[in-house]
């Protein structure tokens, strides 16, 4: 089997973090908006 | 530097796109301080005719023009300089599609289509109106098949080679854009246009929205992915990387081909003539679209780390102060992407179903639009215009221009998330859209909607005079690297497109097999579409005559 030579990966911890923070606020923003629907 | 012909037919469609920016903003102006019964109309003009003109001046006109003369740029540099065909298909294109807009702007003011944006029946407008609308998107489908054309050459040429990612993005794009006409055109030809000449009485009134919501979501990402394609393309190059990754990319825009168009019924969710079933069907296939609009944004953000540290950035979060925020190509773009995140976030509060009920014909939509097609969209069109302009005539971007377009961007922002806010706010209180002032009677209740300093029509006039101010400077930004900003001469002033290497070596050749996608769509939009859609037409209810309530 060949052994293909690749880049090292980058470092990438901040765009996780970063896309974590993305997805928690659309959901607090959705939960905030369902709250709203279920007290009316 | 592409060819003189393609530069000038580029340069025409943005024109025609910031006229159309001119009047339309003008007509946001206006609409702020009439709800907020600052400004009284003369008695020839109307609430509803210039929101109409806001509406589809903008969110059409705009839009469409800017998209072409982007698409045609980066056509002609990344598969070459168009030939005679296109080039001549390309003008046909956009001479129909300028006829087409400039007769459905004139009946909107002669006062004979203030039927909005939408243009939901029963109301009736000048049946030129709709063949107007009808040329519009003739118009399109013409210069967009100018560009096929002119990509299948290439193909011929470069047989079994990946197509450039700017061209695949560009084909992508006219191929949703194509399908999701097909709704619209259905609707105008068969429907509004023998109903608005007399040759017809009535109109089924569900047939026509639903086949306007099977265009009009679409609508969305198409002013959408050529957004998407500024920030995988050029944002990459202006921050010195490579696109993240070749693969991704292409995946997430064939994903938008299959997921945006068979959802429109999130659009129609309080409507009684379909049932609960195909809504939710929509319901879910609309939230598929999360999937490549989340990839997109690992991809940002991964571009802007790998960008970061590589100018040093160091830490968790250090890569972010090393993004070259001087620059206002880039910062323009980021900030664009900013306001996606609530403006997405907002976009599956919409779809929701249940959650719809609390924001269905509220306020909030407004809010929403403003800060997906009125700021990501938008803003990132603005962005490109900077350098787009310039490269096109020649000129120098000046430094004067960059501070002005850094001032332009920053008072947008101000402005939008002023407006914006107010109008999520008051929506998610009740207030209602596409109403002219009203005083509700003085009810209380109607009256505590708008006494908060966020939930008031004042914060929402002030926002929306920024936003005027702002679009003015951009205007005049366009008028000077349009006509009076000096040529650029020596290298160093010349404006340059910035398209980023991206490597392809190992991505997937089936990507490009555009007929595993379109009949993916097909198959999807049949599964969604075709049994609600044959029971509306055989269950249709009796129709409706026209109403003209200006």
């Amino acid at each position: 089997m060949s052994q293909e030579s690749r880049e090292p990966e980058p470092n990438l911890k901040g765009t996780l973090v970063s896309v974590f923070i993305v997805g928690l606020i659309i959901v607090v923003m959705w939960v905030a908006v369902y709250l709203l629907y279920v007290a009316r | 530097m592409i060819a003189v012909q393609d530069r000038k037919l580029a340069l025409w469609n943005i024109g025609v796109a910031y006229v159309a920016f001119l009047i339309g903003t003008l007509g946001g102006l206006l609409q702020v301080f009439i709800r907020n019964d600052a400004l009284q109309l003369p008695a020839w003009l109307d609430y509803y005719q210039i929101l109409t003109a806001h509406g589809v001046l903008l969110a059409l006109i705009f839009t469409t023009f800017f998209i072409f003369g982007f698409f045609i740029t980066g056509m002609s540099k990344s598969l070459g300089s168009f030939g005679p065909k296109v080039r001549l298909f390309s003008w046909v294109g956009f001479w129909v599609t300028l006829l087409g807009t400039v007769m459905a702007t004139a009946m909107i003011i002669a006062g004979e289509a203030s039927v909005l944006y939408t243009f939901y029946a029963p109301l009736k407008a000048s049946g030129f109106y709709y063949v107007g609308l009808a040329l519009f998107i003739i118009g399109t489908w013409i210069s967009s098949f100018a560009l096929v054309g002119h990509y299948r050459v290439w193909r011929k040429n470069n047989k079994g080679q990946l197509s450039p990612l700017f061209a695949f993005m560009t084909i992508t794009t006219i191929i949703m854009w194509i399908i999701a006409c097909l709704g619209v055109v259905a609707t105008v030809v068969f429907q509004y246009i023998p109903w608005a000449f007399g040759w017809t009485d009535t109109i089924d009134v569900e047939l026509s929205r639903t086949l306007f919501w099977f265009f009009g979501h679409p609508l969305v990402y198409f002013w959408l992915l050529p957004a998407y394609m500024a920030w995988y393309v050029i944002v990459p190059k202006i921050l010195g990387v490579k696109v993240f990754s070749d693969s991704l990319a292409r995946l997430s825009f064939v994903l938008f081909i299959l997921f945006s168009i068979p959802v429109g019924f999130h659009h129609q969710l309080t409507e009684p003539g379909i049932s609960n079933f195909w809504k939710f069907l929509q319901v879910v296939l609309t939230f598929m679209v999360i999937v490549p609009s989340l990839m997109t944004a690992f991809s940002m953000f991964a571009t802007f780390e790998i960008a970061g540290r590589k100018n040093g950035g160091k830490g968790l979060f250090g890569w972010f102060t090393k993004l070259p925020w001087k620059d206002i190509r880039f910062t323009s773009i980021f900030i664009a992407m900013a306001f996606f995140i609530p403006g997405g976030a907002g976009g599956i509060i919409n779809a929701s179903f249940q959650l719809n009920e609390v924001v269905h014909n509220t306020l909030w939509i407004v809010g929403h639009f403003h800060i997906t097609v009125g700021t990501p969209v938008a803003m990132t069109f603005m962005g490109l215009t900077f350098w787009l302009i310039p490269y096109l005539t020649g000129r120098k971007f000046t430094k004067s221009m960059k501070v002005l377009g850094l001032v332009q961007i920053i008072t947008w922002s101000i402005g939008m998330v002023l407006m914006s806010t107010a109008q999520h706010l008051l929506g998610l209180l009740g207030a209602p859209r596409r109403t002219a002032y009203s005083g509700y009677n003085d009810h209380p209740s109607a009256m505590d909607w708008f006494d908060g300093l966020l939930t008031n029509h004042v914060t929402m006039a002030i926002g929306g005079s920024i936003l005027f101010v702002s679009a003015m400077i951009l205007i005049y930004i366009v008028v000077m690297t349009m006509f009076l900003s000096p040529k650029a001469v020596e290298p160093k002033d010349m404006v340059d497109f910035p398209m980023a290497e991206s490597d392809m070596s190992r991505t997937p050749k089936w990507l490009e097999n555009w007929w595993i996608w379109i009949g993916l769509a097909v198959l999807l939009i049949l599964i969604a579409y075709a049994i609600p859609l044959s029971h509306m037409i055989q269950h249709a209810p009796p129709g409706s005559e026209g109403f003209k309530t200006w």
